[in-house]
């Protein structure tokens, strides 16, 4: 591998060769017939066996860095400067043969999506053996190969996996697979683009897991491209802040992440719920302004305008590699390194006390026996089992857990998009309404709306703005003419949109702007209830931060109640004033915030907590999972966790469904394990 | 330029992409040579009398003419000149096809927002029937409206339209299947709109563009459609000049050689279709790829 190694290395032990260094790469991107670039002259290098981890928000550059890496640009995308040298040799000079074979021989890639990166027609053992045949050998080697390297990604049953197709494995298994696959030809570099982005928690942990071991036994070089700084935090040694298609900042992950020297990533940091940091206590911060597109000239520093501490020295000259510390292995882009300490953290913003629910304050939602079961040709299937929920005025409920608990199905009975079954009721303000939409009234509609998780598809995008506001001001509020029109307006600017946002159309505005119509055409009908389905999980984490602030001080003005359907942990804890935990359809523990994350727990929850990728590199109780949800058309007997519960009691939890039982004031949960013990067994381990 | 308002550049930047596709679509070779055969077809449409050099059904010459200096084209059999019959035969088609063409689209796209949004009996229903009349051979469905219903150029487009039908709502449906699973559906729905509102209000405006390339490509079949039909009958009766019309009063004599009576119209007709192909095409494939 060392063949072309110069000479003058072999002096200098620690500098070994680099498996893959970057050096001034530039990109450019061909959008209709303009050359636009995105990579302005990106410079790294990961050494044998290191991981290394490319962060920062949508658009700045990191995928097209992994694909570049690799030559394997789209083809409106080209390399215009720079090189690219894996094990030493270059790949914008080689040709496509040796390119071809570069790619099987030396370098792997695994992507966001499993189910896409395998061939759905194809049993996975063809396709794995395939991967070893290509590289030369026969097929029987090959197939024993594919054996030992499904062991290797602890598959437990490799010759059953590989007789099956690939719609027949869960995700998890999914990547597994292509893992194994990547893996195959021994690669010198391994790139990683979002690995676990499209997973539950709970299958992320398992699979990143098997990446921290896989490294140990392999020497690649990693390139990890994601935007959970938690999973770079727990993964790579080193990490890249990436910033309008340059690296702004790079050292040592946990130093970077402890203790930033650049203005992004101290905002980037910033703008995430950490330490379990609650809304009460203050508000998140934000980065102002947007990423600049791409194409855009930028001579000088590239992040000046949305810079706290951006001086006159920053508009005109372009900030040279500072290093900071003296062992050499970190630098930031910035010209004022030292005025970091000096950016400010928010003030608390709002006392939002005044939310907490008390027994003054009167249930605004409740929901009694609502089940809500699907039929597919001659097959029932329980989405929801008898769900008992309420909510009081100005209250916000998180429902956890992961796809296919039945969050999504809960969020559309309770505004009646998808009618609960008859014996069930929804009650607002303590009356009955009816099971459809359809079937309410206006008062109803207008007191129950919605925010969806992606807001490209919840905003018509042929209409502008505005025609969206007044649609909604005149259909929920009956208001028309004029006052609609001032109505529309005043909400706009309560959401800090500006006159000049209500003309555009929705693919005119930025992700943050977007969901922020999206909201205001919630509160357009000043809604009692609004459920918000994962509002902020299609968002970079400073425009996360926005919306969360924003939700948050329009739920004090307006008393609203939230209804707030999440995977994400930091934000639940952050937001909600009390979380329920759902698992196949049912609630299994809910009870006040701080009651859930100090536990004791549902040893589902317990998963759940112990899943998340911490950016703070705490030390959490670590329970894994096993296997995967079970089909809702057929759930197991007893407890329905107790296939994969890792503290189940034989004998017991097969055999009935314990009740929800309450562990202490407003702490409920489903499970057989006295509460005593459950404490015990979670005591956190002393740091 | 790092002064601009994010609101301004983007304003700007629309503007510039629908530049920009413009500019991608006029700068296509088939687009040019796609508008440029129709162009030639439109101006002898509308002045015939500039271009041809005789009055279509002037017989005065009376010879049966070959191709030559007097007559570019020849002349027909009762001594018409085909240049100037193919030139005035341009009107009737580029009246009849866009008229059928946007006929059948219009009816094609409501029912197919009806059977892509109302789904259920509605769909099952309508897809049979439509599944039905597309089995139905075009020569048979023309001959059976010309002896019913007589011959008319509103015939010619009402046939045209019905057979078009289908077929549009067939593509309609596919993108509003896609369309009504989008979250601003459900949003309208749960601020009570009905259900003629999102299908024409809130969906229509966004399954606009397989609907103009609908629109195109049922262009060029019309103006094949409106020839075959008129090649059978359907259409004016002769001695009028429509390019279809003159295919079938001529084609019996091709047998004794006298080919270019026929083949001048038959290459009118292949012309526009191409042409209008060519267009469709370049509106096809740069709308698909922005």
């Amino acid at each position: 591998m060392s063949k072309n190694a110069p000479t003058t290395l072999g002096s200098n032990p620690t500098k070994l060769q680099p498996a893959l260094s970057v050096e001034d790469l530039e990109v450019v991107y061909t959008v209709r017939g303009v050359d636009r670039a995105v990579l302005r002259g990106v410079s790294f290098s990961v050494a044998p066996g290191e991981a290394y981890g490319l962060v920062g928000e949508s658009g700045c550059g990191k995928s097209t860095t992994a694909y570049a890496a690799l030559r394997y640009l789209p083809s409106n995308g080209k390399i215009v400067g720079g090189h690219v040298r894996v094990g030493g040799r270059d790949l914008t000079e080689m040709t496509d043969d040796e390119l071809q074979q570069f790619r099987a021989h030396e370098a792997s890639m695994v992507y966001q999506d499993p189910s896409q990166a395998l061939n759905p027609t194809l049993r996975v053992g063809k396709q794995i053996i395939e991967s070893f045949t290509l590289l030369g050998h026969d097929n029987a080697t090959a197939a024993t190969m594919a054996v030992e390297a499904l062991k290797k990604v602890r598959i437990a049953d490799p010759t059953r996996v590989m007789d099956r197709y690939p719609f027949q494995l869960s995700g998890g298994m999914q990547q597994r697979v292509v893992i194994a696959m990547a893996l195959a030809c021994n690669p010198t570099l391994l790139v990683l683009d979002e690995p676990t982005t499209g997973l539950d928690a709970t299958v992320e942990a398992e699979v990143l897991d098997l990446v921290r071991v896989l490294r140990q036994e392999s020497d690649a070089a990693v390139l990890l491209i994601a935007h959970n700084l938690g999973i770079i935090r727990g993964l790579c040694d080193r990490v890249g802040v990436m910033y309008a298609g340059r690296i702004v900042e790079e050292g040592p992950s946990a130093q970077v992440f402890d203790d930033p020297r650049h203005p992004y990533t101290v905002g980037l940091l910033r703008s995430l719920p950490r330490h379990g940091v609650r809304k009460t206590e203050r508000a998140l911060a934000t980065i102002p302004g947007i990423l600049p597109l791409i194409g855009s000239d930028l001579p000088t520093c590239v992040y000046v305008d949305r810079c706290p501490i951006a001086t006159d020295l920053c508009r005109t000259t372009m900030p040279p590699v500072v290093p900071v510390g003296n062992k050499g292995d970190r630098f930031t882009l910035c010209h004022h390194p030292d005025q970091i300490a000096a950016i400010e953290e928010p003030a608390v913003s709002v006392n939002i006390s005044v939310l907490a629910p008390s027994d003054e304050n009167p249930g605004v939602l409740e929901l009694s026996h609502v089940s809500k079961t699907f039929k597919q040709r001659n097959l029932s299937i329980p989405a929801l089992v008898d769900v008992e929920l309420d909510l009081a005025v100005g209250e916000t409920l998180g429902i956890v857990g992961e796809s296919g608990s039945g969050k999504s199905t809960l969020a559309k009975a309770i505004l009646g998009i998808e009618a609960a079954d008859s014996g069930g009721s929804v009650s607002l303000d303590g009356r009955v309404v009816m099971a459809s939409t359809v079937g309410r009234t206006a008062d109803d509609k207008r007191s129950m709306q919605m925010i969806f998780q992606n807001p490209d598809s919840a905003l018509n995008r042929s209409w502008s703005v505005r025609h969206i506001l007044t649609r909604s001001v005149e259909k929920l509020t009956n208001i028309k003419g004029d006052a609609a029109n001032q109505r529309v307006e005043q909400l706009a600017e309560h959401l800090r949109l500006t006159p000049r946002h209500l003309d555009l159309k929705p693919r005119q505005l930025s992700g943050g702007l977007k969901q922020r119509v999206a909201i205001a055409r919630a509160f357009a009908g000043d809604p009692r209830i609004v459920v918000c389905d994962e509002p902020t999980s299609a968002l970079d984490v400073s425009v996360q931060a926005a919306i969360l602030n924003l939700l948050a001080d329009l739920q004090t003005e307006q008393k609203t109640s939230y209804v707030f359907i999440t995977h994400d942990m930091g934000v639940v804890r952050y937001l909600a004033d009390r979380i329920a935990v759902m698992y196949l359809g049912r609630i299994q523990e809910i009870g006040p915030t701080d009651d859930v994350f100090n536990g004791p727990n549902h040893p589902y929850t317990e998963a759940l907590l112990s899943a998340i990728p911490s950016v703070d590199g705490e030390i959490v109780t670590r329970i894994r999972l096993e296997g995967e949800i079970p089909s809702p058309a057929n759930p197991p007997s007893g407890c329905v966790f107790h296939p994969r519960c890792p503290r189940v009691i034989p004998g017991v939890c097969e055999v009935t469904e314990p009740p929800l039982r309450e562990v202490s004031p407003g702490h409920a949960m489903r499970c057989h394990i006295p509460v005593a013990e459950l404490i015990e067994l979670q005591r956190k381990p002393s740091k | 330029m790092s002064a601009t308002q994010p609101t301004t550049s983007g304003l700007s930047e629309r503007k510039q992409a629908r530049r920009e596709n413009w500019r991608l679509i006029v700068r296509r070779p088939a687009f040019i040579v796609g508008v440029a055969i129709v162009l030639f077809w439109v101006i002898c449409a509308l002045f015939p009398d500039f271009i041809a050099p005789h009055h279509p059904l002037d017989y005065r010459t009376g010879k049966h003419l070959p191709p030559g200096w007097g007559h570019l084209f020849g002349t027909d059999s009762t001594g018409r000149d085909v240049l100037s019959r193919v030139v005035a035969g341009a009107r009737d088609v580029l009246r009849i096809a866009p008229a059928a063409a946007i006929l059948g689209v219009f009816f094609g796209v409501i029912l197919g927002l009806l059977q892509g949004y109302l789904g259920g009996w509605v769909d099952l229903l309508a897809s049979r029937i439509v599944e039905a009349f597309l089995s139905l051979p075009v020569v048979l469905v023309g001959l059976l409206a010309i002896t019913t219903l007589g011959r008319s150029n509103v015939v010619v487009i009402g046939v045209v339209a019905v057979l078009f039908t289908p077929i549009v709502a067939r593509t309609v449906r596919a993108a509003v299947l896609a369309e009504r699973e989008l979250d601003y559906v459900t949003s309208a729905k749960l601020r009570g709109e009905s259900k003629a509102f999102i299908m024409f209000r809130e969906i229509l405006p966004n399954v606009s563009g397989p609907i103009i390339v609908e629109l195109t490509v049922r262009m060029g079949y019309a103006v094949f459609t409106v020839a075959t039909l008129s090649f059978l009958g359907a259409g004016p009766p002769p001695p009028s000049p429509d390019w279809g019309v003159q295919v079938s009063d001529t084609y019996n004599n091709l047998i004794a050689d006298f080919w270019w009576p026929t083949f001048f119209p038959a290459m009118a007709i292949a012309s526009l279709v191409i042409a209008v192909s060519l267009i469709a095409d370049s509106v096809q494939s740069v709308l698909e790829a922005s």
